[in-house]
C-alpha cells in the first residue's frame, strides 16, 4: 500500500525502528541503574550506549518520515494525525512539569509553613523543629547541606529571560517568513533562534557552576535546592532538545524542505519552542522572583 | 502584586493553549495559530518589562534565605 | 450502497490474506497493523494476568492459615507489591489498549490506527519494561516491597530495586502516553467521513475520554517517581521533612495520578458492557447521550477527588469535607450508567450467552464494589476502613468483577470476530459460573475481615480471622484455576470450532460486524462514507 493515493491514508509497513527504540530505552535505563547502584562512582558507559541507540533510532525514524513526507505520501489527514500527536505530546510534557511545579507550590504553601509551626504544624514544630521559622527559601529545619545563597534573579536569570523571549520573537519572525516563502529570511531567523538558545544553555550552565561553587546551593540543599535544580534542570534539558530540533529544521529549510502552505515539522518545533519559553517564564516568576 | 503577575502568566498560558487549538483546527492554513503565538510573545515581553519595573519600584521584594537576611 | 461497501470489504479481505507479512519478525516485531498489535497487547496482557495471578496464589496460600507457613514476610510484601503493579500496568491497562487497537478502527471505519509505527512502539516497550521490573525478583534484596503506591520513605528503603522500579514505571508511562495519543488521533481524525462524534459506539467514546485521562496523569506519575529517584540517589528533599519537604506530598502527587488511573481501568470496561448488553437485550442502549455525559462527568470528577485516599493521613478539616462530598458526587454519573444498563434490558428479548452473563455479573458485582466505595468516601468511617481488608475487597470487586469481567466478556464477545470461530458455549457457561461463584467466595468474606479489623498487606494474622481467610483462599484457588480453563477455551476456539458468520450475534449492531469473521488483515482501506444504518447509533440523533 505504499502507493498511497490522495484519498488513501498512508499506512506504513514493517516498522523496524520501534524495536530499536525499545532496546535503546532499556539499555539507557539499565546503564543508569548500574551507575546509580554502584558503590563507587563509575562512568555510565551503558547509559551513553543506550542514548546513542535512541539517537540512532530517532535519526532513522524521523529520516524515514521526512523522506515519505517529501515524496508526498502524506495527505492532509495524515498531517492532522501528526499535529494531534504533537499537541498531545506537548500537553503530556506540560503535565510532567506540572508535577514539579505542584511540588514547589505544595512546599511553599503547605509543608514549609507547617514545619515552621503554622496551622496544623504547631505541635510538630514545638516538639521536633523548635525554633525553625519556615521562611522560603529554605533548606528545611534540618539545615541540610548548610547555609546557601540564592541566585539573584536580576542578573543571569534576567538575561536568560531576555534571551528566550527574543528567541521566541525570532522564531515567530521565521515562521512569518516561511509563510511568505522567503527562505533566506527564514534561515537567518532560525539560526538566530538556535544561537539565542545556545547562549541560554551556556548561561544556565554558568549559573549552576556559580550555585555549586560560590553559593553552596546544591541539589541537596533541602527543598529549595531540590525544586530549583529539578525544575530548571528539566527545563534546560527541554531547551537543549528544542535547540537540536530547531537545528534540524534549519538544515531541512536549507535543503529546500517545507512549503508555505505545508510545513508541519516546522510548526511542531516552533510550538515546542513556545512551550519551553512559557515554562521558563513560569520558572522565572515562581522560582526566581516570587 | 504577586497575584497580578500570576493572572497575566495564566493569560499567557491561555493564549499558548489557543494557539495549540488552532494548530490542529486550522491545519496550518489559518492565521490564528500565528496570531495567538504573536499575542503570547507580546504579552510575555510586556510582563517581563513590568516585572523589572515592579522590582525597580520595590513592589516586589527580593527573597533571601532567613539566615542571610540582614537583621 | 451499504451492500456495495460490504461486498467490497469482503473482496478486499480475501485479496489481502496474502498481504500478511511472513515470518515471526516481520509479522509481529515490525508490524504496523492494528489487528496484529491488538493481538500482541491481548496476549501480553493475558500472560501478565497469569503472572500476577500466580503471585496472588502465593499470597492466598500464605494467608490460608494464620502463622507463617510458606514464604518469608519480606517475600510476601514483594508479592503484594508486584501483584498490584503487574495487574494494573501489565494486565488490565494493556488488555484495554489491545481491545482499543482491535476494535476502534473497525468501529469507526478507519483503515488503521492514526500513527501505526508509534502504535508498534507503544506495545514493544512493554515486554522490556516488565522484564526489567520482574527481574528484580531474582536480585539480591528482591523486588520492590513497599506497596504499588510506592510511598516514601518505605519504598526508598528498597535498596537496589528502586532504580528498576522507577525506570520501568517510566517505560510503562511512555508506552501508555503514546498509546493514548494514538487513540485520540484515531478517534478524532480517522472516523469515516459521515460518522459524527455522537454516532460513535460507546466503547469508542469511553476510550476517547480514557485517553485524555492517560495523557493528563501518566506524566504526573512519571514526575512523582522521578522525585523518588532523586530523593533516593541524589539527596533531594522532596519527601524529606528535615529538608522542608513532606512524605505526604508524594501521596498527593501519586493520587492525583492514581485516582484518574482507577477510571482509566474502568471507563473502557463501561464501554465494553455498553456494547454487549444492547446486543443480547436486542434493544438499543438506553440513554446513549447521557452515557457519554456520564463518562465525561466521571472523568472530570476523577481529577478533583484524589485525597479521599488519604483521609487517615491527616489534612485540614476543610480538605476532608471537600474531598468527601466531591467523592460522593461520583456516585451520580455512575448511577446514571447502572440505571441505563438496567433500562436497556427492561423488556428486551434477552438471551444469555457467555458475554452477556459476564456483563450481567459485571453490573451486579461492580455495583457492590461501587457501594463499598461510597461507604469509604465518608471521611469519618473511612478512618475505620483505611488499610483493612475492606479496602482490598472493595477494589477487587471493581477491578476483578469490574474491569477483568468486562475484559473477559469482551473477549468472548469479539473472539469470533478475531478468530473466525465460535467458542464452545457450554464451556463458556461453565467458565462463567465457576468464576462467578469462586470470585465471590474469594472477595466477599474480605469485607467481613476488613470490618473486623484485619489489616491489609500482612503475611500473618490473628486467629479470629482464620475461617474467613481460609474461605477466601479456597475461592482464590478456584478462581485462579478457572482462568487456566479460560486459556483452554480460547486456545480451542482459535484452533478450530464452528465457523462464525460476519454478524456473529443476532442482535449485534456496529461496523465491526459488517466485515467478515475473522476480520481480514486490512479493513476499510478506502476512506468513504459507511452505512450509518449498520451502526447502533448511526441515525438516532
Amino acid at each position: 500500500m505504499s502507493e498511497a493515493s490522495k484519498d488513501q491514508y498512508y499506512v506504513p509497513h514493517l516498522a523496524k525502528w520501534p524495536i530499536v527504540g525499545s532496546i535503546g530505552l532499556t539499555v539507557t535505563f539499565l546503564g543508569a541503574i548500574q551507575a546509580l547502584n554502584s558503590e563507587t562512582s563509575i562512568t555510565p558507559w551503558f547509559m551513553f550506549l543506550g542514548i546513542g541507540i535512541i539517537l540512532f533510532m530517532m535519526f532513522g525514524w524521523f529520516g524515514e518520515v521526512i523522506k515519505e513526507s517529501e515524496e508526498k505520501l502524506y495527505n492532509t489527514q495524515v498531517d492532522t494525525s501528526f499535529r494531534m500527536g504533537m499537541i498531545w505530546f506537548i500537553f503530556s510534557e506540560v503535565m510532567f512539569f506540572g508535577a514539579f511545579f505542584g511540588a514547589l507550590f505544595y512546599a511553599r504553601t503547605f509543608s514549609v509553613p507547617w514545619l515552621g509551626g503554622e496551622g496544623i504544624g504547631l505541635t510538630t514544630n514545638e516538639a521536633l523543629w523548635s525554633g525553625y521559622e519556615g521562611v522560603w527559601p529554605t533548606n528545611g529545619p534540618g539545615d541540610l547541606n548548610g547555609r546557601f545563597e540564592i541566585i539573584d534573579p536580576y542578573h543571569l536569570p534576567l538575561v536568560n529571560t531576555l534571551l528566550l523571549l527574543a528567541s521566541s520573537v525570532t522564531i515567530t519572525i521565521a515562521h512569518h517568513a516561511l509563510r511568505a516563502n522567503n527562505r533566506k529570511q527564514t534561515i537567518i531567523w532560525l539560526i538566530a533562534t538556535v544561537v539565542l538558545g545556545a547562549i541560554f544553555i551556556f548561561f544556565q550552565a554558568e549559573e549552576y557552576v556559580l550555585a555549586y561553587r560560590e553559593f553552596n546551593l546544591k541539589l541537596s540543599s533541602g527543598i529549595y535546592g531540590s525544586t530549583f535544580f529539578m525544575l530548571t534542570g528539566f527545563h534546560g534539558m527541554h531547551v537543549t532538545l528544542g535547540a537540536i530540533m530547531i537545528s534540524v529544521i534549519t538544515i531541512r529549510v536549507i535543503r529546500g524542505h517545507f512549503r508555505p502552505e505545508s510545513h508541519f515539522g516546522f510548526e511542531a518545533v516552533a510550538w515546542y519552542w513556545h512551550f519551553v519559553d512559557v515554562v521558563w517564564l513560569g520558572l522565572f516568576i515562581f522560582v526566581y522572583i516570587l | 502584586m504577586k497575584y497580578f503577575i500570576i493572572v497575566i502568566f495564566l493569560f499567557i498560558v491561555f493564549s499558548l493553549g489557543s494557539a495549540m487549538f488552532y494548530l490542529v483546527k486550522g491545519k496550518g492554513q489559518s492565521q490564528n495559530t500565528v496570531r495567538f503565538l504573536t499575542v503570547r510573545v507580546a504579552i510575555s515581553v510586556l510582563l517581563f518589562l513590568f516585572i523589572i519595573f515592579a522590582a525597580y519600584m520595590g513592589w516586589i521584594e527580593p527573597k533571601q534565605p532567613p539566615f542571610l537576611a540582614p537583621n | 450502497m451499504s451492500q456495495d461497501i460490504t461486498h467490497d470489504e469482503v473482496a478486499h479481505g480475501h485479496h489481502d490474506h496474502d498481504h500478511k507479512p511472513k515470518g515471526f519478525v516481520k509479522r509481529w516485531l515490525m508490524t504496523t497493523n492494528h489487528k496484529d498489535i491488538g493481538t500482541l497487547y491481548l496476549v501480553f496482557a493475558f500472560a501478565m494476568f497469569i503472572l500476577g495471578g500466580a503471585m496472588a496464589m502465593i499470597i492466598r496460600l500464605e494467608l490460608f492459615q494464620p502463622g507463617l507457613q510458606f514464604v518469608e514476610p519480606a517475600f510476601f510484601n514483594q508479592m503484594t507489591t508486584m501483584h498490584a503493579l503487574i495487574m494494573v500496568f501489565g494486565a488490565v491497562m494493556p488488555a484495554f489498549v489491545g481491545l482499543a487497537n482491535w476494535m476502534i478502527p473497525l468501529m469507526i471505519g478507519a483503515p488503521d490506527m492514526a500513527l501505526p509505527r508509534m502504535n508498534n512502539w507503544s506495545f514493544w516497550i512493554l515486554p522490556f519494561a516488565f522484564t526489567m521490573l520482574s527481574a528484580t525478583l531474582f536480585m539480591p534484596g528482591g523486588a520492590p516491597a513497599g506497596g504499588w503506591t510506592m510511598y516514601p520513605p518505605l519504598v526508598l528503603q528498597g535498596g537496589h530495586n528502586v532504580g528498576f522500579l522507577v525506570f520501568s514505571v517510566h517505560m510503562m508511562g511512555i508506552s501508555s502516553i503514546m498509546g493514548a495519543i494514538n487513540v485520540i488521533a484515531t478517534i478524532m481524525n480517522m472516523r469515516a467521513p459521515n460518522v459524527g462524534y455522537l454516532n460513535m459506539p460507546l466503547f469508542v467514546w469511553t476510550w476517547l475520554i480514557t485517553a485524555f485521562l492517560l495523557i493528563a496523569v501518566m506524566p504526573v506519575l512519571a514526575g512523582a517517581v522521578t522525585m523518588l529517584l532523586t530523593d533516593r540517589y541524589f539527596d533531594t528533599s522532596f519527601f524529606n521533612a528535615a529538608g522542608g519537604g513532606d512524605p505526604v506530598l508524594f501521596q498527593h502527587i501519586f493520587w492525583f495520578f492514581g485516582h484518574p488511573e482507577v477510571y482509566i481501568m474502568i471507563l473502557p470496561a463501561f464501554g465494553v458492557i455498553s456494547e454487549i448488553i444492547p446486543t443480547f437485550a436486542r434493544k438499543p442502549l438506553f440513554g446513549y447521550v447521557s452515557m457519554v455525559y456520564a463518562t465525561a462527568g466521571i472523568a472530570f470528577l476523577s481529577f478533583i477527588v484524589w485525597a479521599h485516599h488519604m483521609f487517615s493521613v491527616g489534612m485540614p478539616l476543610g480538605g476532608s469535607l471537600y474531598f468527601m462530598y466531591a467523592t460522593m458526587m461520583i456516585a451520580v454519573p455512575t448511577g446514571v450508567k447502572i440505571f441505563n444498563w438496567v433500562a436497556t434490558m427492561w423488556r428486551g428479548s434477552m438471551t444469555f450467552e457467555t458475554p452477556m452473563l459476564f456483563s450481567l455479573a459485571f453490573v451486579v458485582l461492580f455495583t457492590i464494589g461501587g457501594f463499598s466505595g461510597v461507604m469509604m468516601a465518608l471521611a469519618p468511617v473511612d478512618l475505620q476502613y483505611h488499610d483493612t481488608y475492606f479496602i482490598v475487597a472493595h477494589f477487587h470487586y471493581v477491578l476483578v468483577t469490574g474491569a477483568v469481567y468486562a475484559l473477559i466478556a469482551g473477549a468472548y464477545y469479539w473472539l469470533p470476530k478475531w478468530s473466525g470461530h465460535m467458542y464452545n458455549e457450554r464451556l463458556g457457561k461453565i467458565h462463567f459460573w465457576w468464576s462467578t461463584i469462586s470470585v465471590n467466595v474469594l472477595f466477599f468474606p474480605q469485607h467481613f475481615l476488613g470490618l473486623a479489623g484485619m489489616p491489609r498487606r500482612i503475611p500473618d494474622y490473628s486467629t479470629q480471622f482464620a475461617e474467613f481467610n481460609m474461605m477466601s483462599s479456597i475461592g482464590g484457588f478456584a478462581f485462579g484455576l478457572a482462568q487456566v480453563f479460560f486459556i483452554y477455551i480460547v486456545w480451542k476456539t482459535v484452533k478450530g470450532g464452528d465457523k462464525a458468520t460476519a454478524q456473529v450475534w443476532e442482535g449485534a449492531k456496529g461496523l465491526e460486524w459488517t466485515v467478515p469473521s475473522p476480520a481480514p488483515h486490512h479493513t476499510f482501506e478506502e476512506f468513504g462514507p459507511v452505512d450509518l444504518d449498520k451502526m447502533a447509533h448511526g441515525k438516532n440523533h
